[in-house]
């Protein structure tokens, strides 16, 4: 009886031990920070950033390691983490997040005069929390068959009568829906931002529903005739090998709205990378920054994921160019952070599902 | 005999206190959940519940509800036939009717809604038949149904497995009495053998409510909003913490309620197999009951399995040139390492929760048994950051800085995925006679003695499936993994998901296969166990 009893506290201290030995070792892994490697939390996951890593790594012997996820939740990690944090950069795909981070003081001011020159003046963060690697349009495209380019002009002209049940979009849940009524509340207030939303709304061609390229499936389908997408993913069609979104993507015309003289330009977001504020890389950190804004890392982005290039020495790829080019908004992006809750709220009260 | 019971009693004891260690550090992320509830300054709850939270509500309500009913017609009436039919294809579609599990919903919502919309081969049959139905097709009605049609297709096989088992070790002088009172046929399924099964059945439903109730890709693919949507809504787009975990908590209020009620229901409804007496003849089905059969057989397996696979494999084949098979191999590795690590140790635990709940006999031990499976009602994303801010906000655990190692992610899996586990266990447990522990108590076993003489081996195939749904949950499993991972960890599940996001199905499919491959395999492992299972009792 007694062995019973010895093997049940037997089995219980051995269950205990090697949950012990367990964190330990973790631990331990953890612990053994080299000093050779930067580590990175990271909202971007195309097949670019693994090569750009690659080339890095080559280049400078440099490891760089990766946890990708979603922008809220790396915020939360590294907010979390505090000065544990084995982060030394946070990447997002939109400049409300990284300005989200800066406020909630995750960040560092990055000063570094390569890395400033590497960069048009005009998408620098004005307060030097954060560096652009790419940068995107938010344009409209339309069905050649059926719209001519002559009837658009803004973002404001699609809530006109005629492009009733004509007009597709994505869900307001996504970020870069967010950041274009984020960017309207900022260049003309709450109201005509309101108005807008909810008279778009009333145009809708379907319930929103996919993702960016499929709206502009749903053009070549009929669906509707004007869509509001990301630009590179109008490269990204036009460069498939499938023919079906080949054809979905020749079947549409780009258009940059917002042009005219006196408008606001076309609304832009950026890709852009923090500095965390306990980085314990932060050499290594800034090298990489220094190697994504450089020339041949920018043209390795431009013609792999049809973006736009921060560096003005590298031109973007040929099916963008073919597009010309066009007057961006020159809004300062940190407000796509700071007026989100308001736009998010527009949103919720104009029913953009 | 006195000494022996005391000693009996304070062995009890033991286990109680390791049962109660382990599930008090498994339930600290609800606990910290729970104590930030009140944390009311700047909650924007009432803004979320009048613009909102309520049609979110009813919308999961919807939900829960169609994809109940579907999965539970998927599931009942093909288990139904198997069990008490004999026809040809039988053998085949018993184990096919399983493999819906393999498929992660997220994979069947990118899947279908490419099938369902306008390129797709539906429409385009459509067009050139009937324009009419095509146009009404392209308007895009009845998003929920659809979704709920889906979902049900993807979680039935936890009904069916239920019932499947269920069914068979009913047994045949229930049967024979029954139809020596003149009940045959229908009558018979639905006066005794569906009331007999009610336990079964109720924990497979329970498991399918939980996931649609945590469901979160496929549903923002359809662009439903739910209560989950509803939760992240307010965590990350708002930037309300506070708020989202209070909408958290009371997800888990409600669940703990029907939780509690399906304890009451099923305790009254307890009944114990006979053994001895599995169905032993099946009977001939005539001509046209045959037709049925196959109809009922064929359509949960080729909608909710066969279609998509093969629109997967379609995708690979097209981009085979392309396909990276180191990093196939290196994910496939990771996925399959990590799985079979984690469930072992649920099954550990959960076996060890089961066992002292059986023992102990304690109100406090069943509650808290209740209380472990809560994780598998909350949204995985919330989990890891529950975890997370466990992890870095109490200050020994701090110091250790776990966050980012195998160890918080397993964790996180383990508080996640127990009710899986637990589930099979469970009804094996509950069908044995308690006569069994009375025995072993007279012979003067102790506790860990009648585990393993008794319990061990009696249950071992229980713990074989339990094992095996568990790591099949597992190799699907995306946010948690997402967000706790370590540097430069990926599974199977994380690149299929990155890729899909960015509308690269194509180059998501190998990934894809190769989920829905190894897990094809081990259900088909699962079967013959399941198979072997009702052939011993």
């Amino acid at each position: 009886m007694i062995l019973h009893i010895n093997l049940t506290f037997l089995l219980a201290q051995r269950t205990i031990l090697i949950i012990f030995a367990l964190l330990t070792l973790s631990s331990c892994t953890n612990e053994q920070k080299k000093s050779n490697e930067v580590n990175l939390y990271s909202q971007r996951h195309y097949t670019v950033d693994e090569m750009q890593y690659e080339a890095f790594e080559q280049e400078t012997g440099i490891k760089v390691n990766v946890i990708k996820a979603n922008a809220d939740e790396l915020i939360e990690r590294l907010k979390n983490e505090g000065s544990n944090s084995p982060a030394d950069l946070f990447i997002s795909v939109d400049a409300g997040k990284l300005q989200k981070a800066s406020k909630l003081d995750l960040l560092q001011k990055i000063s570094n005069d390569q890395i400033n020159s590497n960069i048009s003046d005009d998408l620098k963060d004005i307060n030097g929390f954060w560096v652009p690697i790419t940068y995107r349009a938010r344009i409209l495209v339309y069905s050649k068959d059926r719209v001519k380019a002559e009837q658009l002009s803004t973002y404001s002209s699609l809530t006109d009568d005629k492009w009733k049940n004509k007009i597709l979009v994505r869900s307001s849940s996504n970020a870069y829906n967010q950041a274009l009524l984020s960017s309207i509340v900022a260049n003309k207030g709450v109201e005509s931002a309101t108005n807008w939303a909810s008279s778009l709304v009333e145009n809708f061609a379907r319930d929103p529903k996919g993702n960016d390229r499929d709206q502009v499936k749903a053009i070549a389908a009929g669906q509707g005739d004007i869509a509001i997408v990301n630009s590179y993913y109008i490269g990204l069609l036009l460069s498939s090998e499938k023919e079906e979104e080949l054809k979905a993507g020749k079947s549409v015309g780009v258009f940059f709205p917002n042009q005219a003289e006196g408008e606001s330009g076309t609304h832009i977001n950026i890709s852009g990378i923090g500095l965390a504020k306990n980085s314990p890389n932060k050499e290594n950190a800034l090298k990489l920054i220094e190697f994504l804004t450089g020339e041949s890392a920018q043209s390795r982005y431009v013609n792999t994921s049809f973006e736009y290039p921060v560096n003005p020495n590298v031109k973007p790829s040929d099916i963008v160019s073919n597009w010309g080019g066009f007057k961006r908004d020159k809004l300062d992006l940190n407000k796509l952070g700071i007026f989100r809750k308001k736009a998010i709220e527009i949103f919720d009260t104009s029913s953009w599902k | 005999m006195e000494i022996k019971n005391k000693l009996l009693k304070s062995q009890n004891k033991r286990w109680l206190i390791v049962s109660f260690f382990i599930s008090t550090v498994l339930l600290l992320p609800l606990i910290f959940l729970f104590s930030n509830v009140f944390n009311i300054e700047k909650s924007e709850f009432s803004y979320l519940w009048n613009t909102l939270l309520l049609d979110y509500s009813l919308n999961t309500l919807y939900l829960v509800f169609l994809t109940g009913s579907f999965s539970l017609v998927f599931g009942i009436i093909p288990a139904w036939f198997i069990s008490n039919y004999n026809f040809r294809l039988r053998k085949f579609f018993d184990i096919a009717l399983y493999l819906p599990l393999a498929i992660p919903t997220y994979i069947m919502a990118f899947t279908y809604s490419d099938i369902l919309s306008f390129t797709g081969p539906i429409q385009s049959f459509l067009r050139k038949k009937s324009p009419n139905l095509a146009e009404l097709m392209n308007k895009d009605f009845l998003q929920i149904e659809i979704l709920g049609v889906i979902l049900g297709l993807a979680l039935y096989p936890y009904i069916y497995t239920a019932c499947r088992l269920s069914f068979s070790l009913i047994g045949s002088s229930y049967i024979n009495m029954s139809k020596n009172l003149g009940l045959s046929g229908t009558r018979l399924f639905f006066k005794v053998i569906l009331p007999l099964s009610k336990p079964a059945i109720f924990s497979g439903l329970f498991l399918v409510i939980m996931e649609v109730l945590n469901e979160y890709g496929a549903v923002k693919y359809f662009g439903i909003n739910t209560y989950t949507t509803g939760i992240f809504r307010a965590w990350f787009s708002m930037g309300n913490e506070n708020t989202a975990i209070q909408l958290a908590c009371l997800l888990l209020l409600i669940v703990f309620v029907f939780l509690i009620i399906q304890k009451v229901f099923s305790r009254r409804s307890k009944f114990y197999y006979s053994s001895n007496s599995k169905i032993e003849k099946l009977n001939e089905p005539s001509d046209f009951k045959r037709l049925y059969i196959y109809l009922f057989c064929s359509i949960p397996f080729v909608v909710g399995f066969l279609i998509p696979f093969s629109y997967v494999l379609n995708n690979c084949i097209l981009y085979f040139n392309k396909i990276d098979f180191t990093t196939l191999y290196i994910l496939s590795k990771n996925s399959i390492v990590i799985s079979v690590f984690s469930s072992a140790i649920i099954i550990c635990i959960s076996l060890l929760f089961l066992y002292v709940e059986k023992i102990s006999k304690l109100k406090i031990s069943s509650f808290i048994g209740q209380a472990t499976s809560l994780g598998y009602v909350i949204p995985g994303a919330v989990i890891g950051l529950a975890v997370i801010l466990l992890f870095t906000k109490i200050p020994i655990l701090q110091s250790f800085s776990l966050v980012g190692s195998f160890s918080v992610l397993i964790y996180a899996y383990v508080f996640r995925f127990l009710a899986v586990g637990k589930s099979p266990i469970k009804s094996s447990l509950e069908k044995h006679p308690e006569s069994f522990d009375d025995t072993a108590k007279t012979l003067g076993l102790g506790p860990l003695k009648t585990l393993q003489k008794i319990h061990f081996p009696i249950n071992k195939l229980a713990l074989a499936i339990a094992f095996i749904v568990t790591f099949v949950d597992l190799l699907k499993e995306l946010p948690i993994t997402l967000i706790l991972r370590p540097f430069n960890f990926d599974t199977l599940a994380t690149q299929t998901y990155q890729f899909a996001i960015e509308e690269m199905l194509m180059e998501s499919a190998v990934y894809s296969l190769a989920i829905i491959s190894i897990g094809a395999v081990m259900l088909i492992v699962l079967k013959s166990i399941i198979n072997k299972q009702i052939n011993a009792s």
